[in-house]
């Protein structure tokens, strides 16, 4: 298994994921940065270039995400399964899409709708799957809570583009701009049924808290709804609406004619966004830990 | 072929491949363990008891804690909203590696060796066993600074976590002597430091 630094230096330097992101980028004050050295970061964060103790750094961040204790990994594997999930999910929409056009599959449109409340508990996943990252990699920073609500503040400041990448392209695009006021309703209405249908609750089941899908589902809802209070301020302070969103992408990605919710399917089926801000917020906070330790 | 002959070559076959498959495929990771450097983590200090050794913030500053692991704590020391440096607290036990650098250490604080590492990093190692680092972040301290806020930590508290030091030896603790006096920046020849601080520290684990 490859360490998280060498999946760091493995990401894409430029495809859709990186422009889709630069996109979205471009709404967020301070832009954003596509970081694929390991070696960049270390020297950033160390503050020099000096190789020897680049190199000790590097390889006390993989002694740490080698070790399963550690919780680098664990993280790194609930993002690969909501991107599985995501891919997935995108993929059967986008051939639904194609089909839609030929007469004679027309009907197979009808068996994958992608409804509003299946992509809710998408995003709701995708909401759960950030927290238990979040403790895999930070444990429970601070005696308090208030210390912890800091370090969780401080990690959205960090993550900005990727939290407004999530909540572009699993929030408005798919759900429109009312989209946040609107998941609380469309969560409530969700079944056991509904979240057995989405591949990464089956990669994720194991580590929310809780046993059976009602207490996973009770988690789920309890996580937005404190996701919700942060990611509505987000929303408002930036001014994020779809359209602006679809803007961002067009300046990037090149003009887009059909729908947002086209859209949103083509992002989930094509682009690996989440994964990929995944592995370089996990690296950071890695080689943060790493330069401490040596 | 008598019975008990093909049984017994059977066994012996299946033990044979079990064995071999311990130790040529990668199994390790399904086994349990999976810590740093192989120690439990019963025998690390576990980071929330250094939360609360970590300096108090100046007027206009916050120190936001980040990360808490077994055997790690980190914070960012912030002015507004850029951070000036990250402060950490580790125990060596699980990277015996870092403290062969402390050995060539020409300068203390509070009676503690300190190195610097590259022009933004400054570490101390306590008891020989705690690591504590600032590593300053962008444009923010210079090394003087670096090692103010290294001795605004408490070290006193640090150095009684160690567990050797708690299971007796206390009244060997002759040293607190050197770790009242303030902040010492110069450096002391090696001679003095030899008798006066480092040795009695080295003490309780030889």
């Amino acid at each position: 298994m490859s360490t998280v630094l060498e999946r760091l230096d493995h990401l894409p330097r430029r495809n859709l994921t990186v422009l889709a992101l630069k996109g979205i980028g471009s709404l967020v004050p301070g832009g954003w940065q596509n970081l694929t050295s390991a070696d960049a970061l270390i020297a950033e964060v160390m503050g020099t270039d000096d190789p020897q103790l680049i190199s000790q750094v590097r390889q006390r961040a993989d002694t740490l995400s080698r070790a399963r204790h550690e919780g680098y990994g664990r993280a790194l594997s609930l993002y690969d399964a909501v991107n599985r999930s995501q891919k997935a999910a995108g993929g059967l929409r986008v051939l639904a899409n194609i089909g839609g056009a030929l007469p004679l599959v027309k009907n197979l449109t009808n068996l994958t709708p992608t409804s509003d409340s299946l992509q809710a508990v998408d995003l709701s996943l995708k909401v759960a799957a950030e927290m238990l990252a979040f403790t895999q990699v930070n444990g429970l920073p601070g005696d308090s809570f208030a210390d912890f609500a800091a370090a969780l503040n401080e990690y959205g400041g960090e993550a900005r583009v990727r939290m407004a990448a999530l909540v572009c392209f699993d929030a408005l695009l798919p759900l429109g701009d009312q989209a946040l006021e609107r998941l609380d309703g469309l969560l409530g209405s969700v079944g056991r049924g509904e979240l057995k249908q989405l591949p990464a609750y089956g990669a994720m089941a194991s580590l929310i808290p809780g046993r059976g899908d009602e207490a996973h589902l009770n988690f789920l809802r309890q996580g937005v709804s404190h996701w919700l209070g942060w990611a509505g301020g987000f929303v408002q302070g930036l001014g994020l609406t779809g359209q602006k969103a679809v803007k961002a992408l067009e300046s990037t990605i090149g003009p887009w004619q059909g729908g947002f919710e086209q859209l949103a399917t083509f992002l989930d089926a094509f682009t690996d966004t989440y994964q990929h801000t995944g592995v370089q917020a996990v690296a950071r906070r890695l080689v943060e830990r790493a330069a401490a330790e040596i | 072929m008598s019975r008990i002959l093909r049984w017994g070559l059977g066994l012996l076959l299946a033990a044979g491949l079990v064995l071999g498959a311990f130790l040529l495929l990668p199994f390790q990771s399904w086994l349990p363990g999976g810590t740093v450097g192989g120690i439990s983590t019963g025998k690390v200090v576990n980071g929330t008891a250094f939360n609360r050794l970590f300096p108090s913030p100046q007027p206009g500053e916050t120190l936001v804690f980040t990360q808490e692991k077994r055997g790690f704590s980190e914070a960012r020391l912030k002015r507004a909203s850029s951070t000036k440096a990250l402060l950490a607290i580790s125990d060596t036990i699980t990277a015996p590696e870092a403290r062969s650098k402390f050995s060539a250490s020409q300068e203390q604080v509070k009676g503690w060796p300190l190195v610097e590492q590259g022009p933004q990093a400054s570490a101390l190692l306590v008891e020989d066993r705690f690591q504590v680092k600032v590593i300053a972040q962008g444009v923010g301290l210079d090394a003087e600074q670096r090692h103010e806020l290294l001795g605004d930590f408490d070290l006193q508290g640090l150095a009684a976590l160690n567990p050797e030091h708690r299971a007796g030896r206390r009244a060997a603790k002759a040293l607190p002597a050197s770790r009242s006096q303030p902040v010492s920046l110069a450096p002391q020849p090696a001679p003095e430091r030899a008798d006066d601080a480092v040795s009695p520290v080295m003490e309780p684990a030889a």
